[in-house]
């Protein structure tokens, strides 16, 4: 019994992975000039590298890859916390509100700092992150003690506040934005429909060191949330002190989000469908499902960011577009399964 | 000593009081029911006694000891509690079920240790669930069901298991091999029970104390035969009940009962 679910986990895996490189593969050869695959592992294993190649992977489409598979990893598992922790198969970050919190930081730096610094030093980059970083978390510290109840984590409660919050939110980042200038404001509209289209290497060095902390912690704490589908009460009985659990595995699960958002604005579904299709390839032990959905995640963001670049080439559509274009029809079709 | 006992304690829902101080000591080793109308605060003081609900004042001791003063996964090495309304996804199977039984005993969560496997059987074996180990809980009748999860609460191996209301919705065989498997977990293990029932006359047979509540305060302790009388059910229950022993096994019983002014000239002969 037990072999054959982990059969299967693994059989899952494998598959998904070699999806991801295939998807992989196509993004790096293909774009405004098409490579070769000798091309691309030449200039990896840097023989005879040429110049322009250099630029165009090192520069343009690899950090950019690497960005998708990133937000798409911290996005999925975050996902899958989010819909273990309150139990509720259609929250994921984006009803939560920490995208909004996350985007309307963004918003705001945009138009007071990086105005001053010029929009391209380092240091306005470097700063990005943090910034959407604090914007996430400060919406997250908000709804997280707006849902304490009688010293109780309410999770139906945390899932209102989520949206009550995340509308505000979003309400104050168009109004910054309207004080914009024009360019800015465009910048910004494509910044907050969900974009990796300025990707660089310190855009993932600024977000890597949250998802190497928190995903190994998520992981170590996946048996709990196995336990926390019973009701509270049978969780309490079983001796798990499931508000100080619930809180660390939220607030990871927020970091993970506020990181990804900071980075790529405020791509929206896929922390909602990735837990949605893990779980049904493997099941529900989050042993499994967790790991699935990272892979998931990253799949699902590669793929799309693939097709934002590719389909109106040599124009751009925001990636967090196509991930919706995708997740709307999910998450309707899911709606009316959960109501039948 | 009581081996789980509350001192004047006081629970309340946002701003209503349940009840206040509230004393009571379940004796070891023995079944105590609470019984009591809806809203007598009869499971608030089971989820007090099993730290699911927080007192407002007042303490619970386990062993003599601060309830509040031990960590819950100790706590969880000596009560279970199986609450009213206990839920779990559907494509979970029993035995998967049961083994989240044995959370508060293990070390690594991703390997059972030979014990862990032992008392995994002992808890299948007792409660007559080995034979659909391996089928989804969703699969199951709402019998089936219950049994499963009084095999989880006993994976705990506690001394002591409180059982909110465990017969609920069971038909009445059910309902019977439910209370059997409860009387020869005390009988043989010795493990004290503190349970809420809905049914008088199985608190009558399967009771060592009864507790009767009423509206927050605990009208009276006792044994079967001193709490199954047309007084002390008139008083809890508001009703004029026709209690007489049991000749088969020397069980009051109460065989049937009019609501107090209605049908009172009707009701002839109130205690045999």
């Amino acid at each position: 019994m037990h072999r054959d679910s982990w059969q299967r986990y693994l059989l899952m895996m494998t598959v998904l992975v070699c999806l991801m490189m295939v998807a992989i593969y196509l993004s790096l050869t293909n774009g405004t000039f098409d490579l070769s695959m000798a091309d691309i592992i030449r200039t990896l294993l840097r023989i005879h590298p040429v110049k322009e190649y250099d630029l165009v992977i090192f520069d343009f489409r690899l950090p950019r890859i690497a960005i998708a598979g990133l937000v798409g990893l911290g996005l999925g598992v975050a996902g899958a916390v989010i819909q273990g922790v309150t139990r509720n198969p259609l929250a994921d970050s984006g009803v939560l509100g920490i995208n909004a919190g996350a985007g309307a930081a963004m918003v705001i730096f945009m138009l007071v700092v990086q105005g001053q610094l010029n929009g391209t030093g380092w240091l306005a980059i470097m700063m990005a992150p943090i910034f959407g970083l604090a914007g996430g978390l400060g919406a997250a510290i908000l709804i997280y003690l707006f849902s304490w109840k009688n010293g109780t984590l309410d999770t139906e409660r945390l899932l209102l506040t989520g949206i009550a919050i995340g509308s505000g939110f979003s309400a104050l980042a168009l109004y910054v934005s309207l004080k914009m200038k024009a360019s800015d404001f465009e910048m910004a509209a494509v910044w907050v429909s969900g974009s990796i289209y300025n990707a660089n290497w310190s855009y993932i060095l600024s977000m890597l060191p949250w998802l190497l902390v928190l995903i190994p912690i998520i992981y170590k704490k996946t048996y709990l949330l196995d336990l926390f589908q019973l009701e509270d009460e049978s969780a309490k009985s079983l001796g798990i002190s499931i508000e100080k659990e619930k809180s660390i595995l939220l607030l990871c699960a927020i970091g993970l989000v506020a990181s990804c958002v900071s980075v790529s604005g405020s791509i929206g579904f896929v922390g909602l469908i990735a837990p949605q299709m893990a779980k049904r390839l493997v099941g529900i032990k989050h042993r499994q499902v967790v790991p699935l959905c990272g892979v998931m995640g990253m799949f699902l963001v590669i793929v799309s960011d693939f097709i934002a670049k590719t389909v109106v080439a040599p124009a751009e559509l925001p990636v967090g577009i196509i991930i919706s274009i995708i997740g709307v029809p999910y998450f309707l079709y899911l709606l009316v399964k959960v109501k039948a | 000593m009581s081996i789980l006992s509350v001192k004047d304690l006081e629970a309340s829902y946002e701003k209503f009081t349940v009840f206040q101080d509230l004393n009571l000591a379940v004796k070891k080793g023995k079944i105590t029911t609470i019984i009591g109308p809806n809203g007598c605060g009869k499971s608030t003081v089971l989820k007090t006694m099993g730290r699911i609900l927080k007192q407002k004042q007042g303490k619970v001791y386990l062993q003599g000891k601060d309830l509040q003063t031990i960590p819950t996964k100790q706590i969880a090495k000596q009560l279970a509690l199986l609450s009213q309304n206990p839920i779990a996804p559907g494509q979970l199977k029993v035995e998967e079920l049961i083994t989240y039984g044995r959370y508060p005993h293990r070390n690594n969560v991703n390997k059972l240790t030979a014990k862990d496997k032992e008392v995994l059987e002992w808890a299948m074996e007792i409660t007559k669930v080995t034979g659909f180990r391996d089928r989804e809980l969703g699969n199951l009748s709402g019998g089936q069901r219950q049994k499963v999860w009084l095999a989880m609460a006993l994976a705990q191996e506690t001394d002591i298991l409180l059982l909110d209301e465990p017969t609920t919705y069971l038909d009445m065989a059910h309902q019977l091999e439910v209370l059997q498997i409860v009387e020869q977990l005390n009988k043989d293990q010795k493990c004290t029970i503190v349970m809420v029932l809905h049914d008088i006359n199985h608190a009558a047979r399967f009771s060592h104390e009864i507790v009767a509540m009423k509206e927050g305060t605990i009208i009276r302790v006792g044994p079967p035969l001193e709490i199954m009388t047309a007084e002390v059910l008139q008083q809890v229950f508001q009703i004029q009940a026709r209690v007489m022993i049991d000749p088969y096994n020397g069980v009051p019983v109460c065989f049937g009962y009019e609501s107090i002014g209605q049908d009172e000239h009707q009701a002839v002969g109130q205690i045999i």
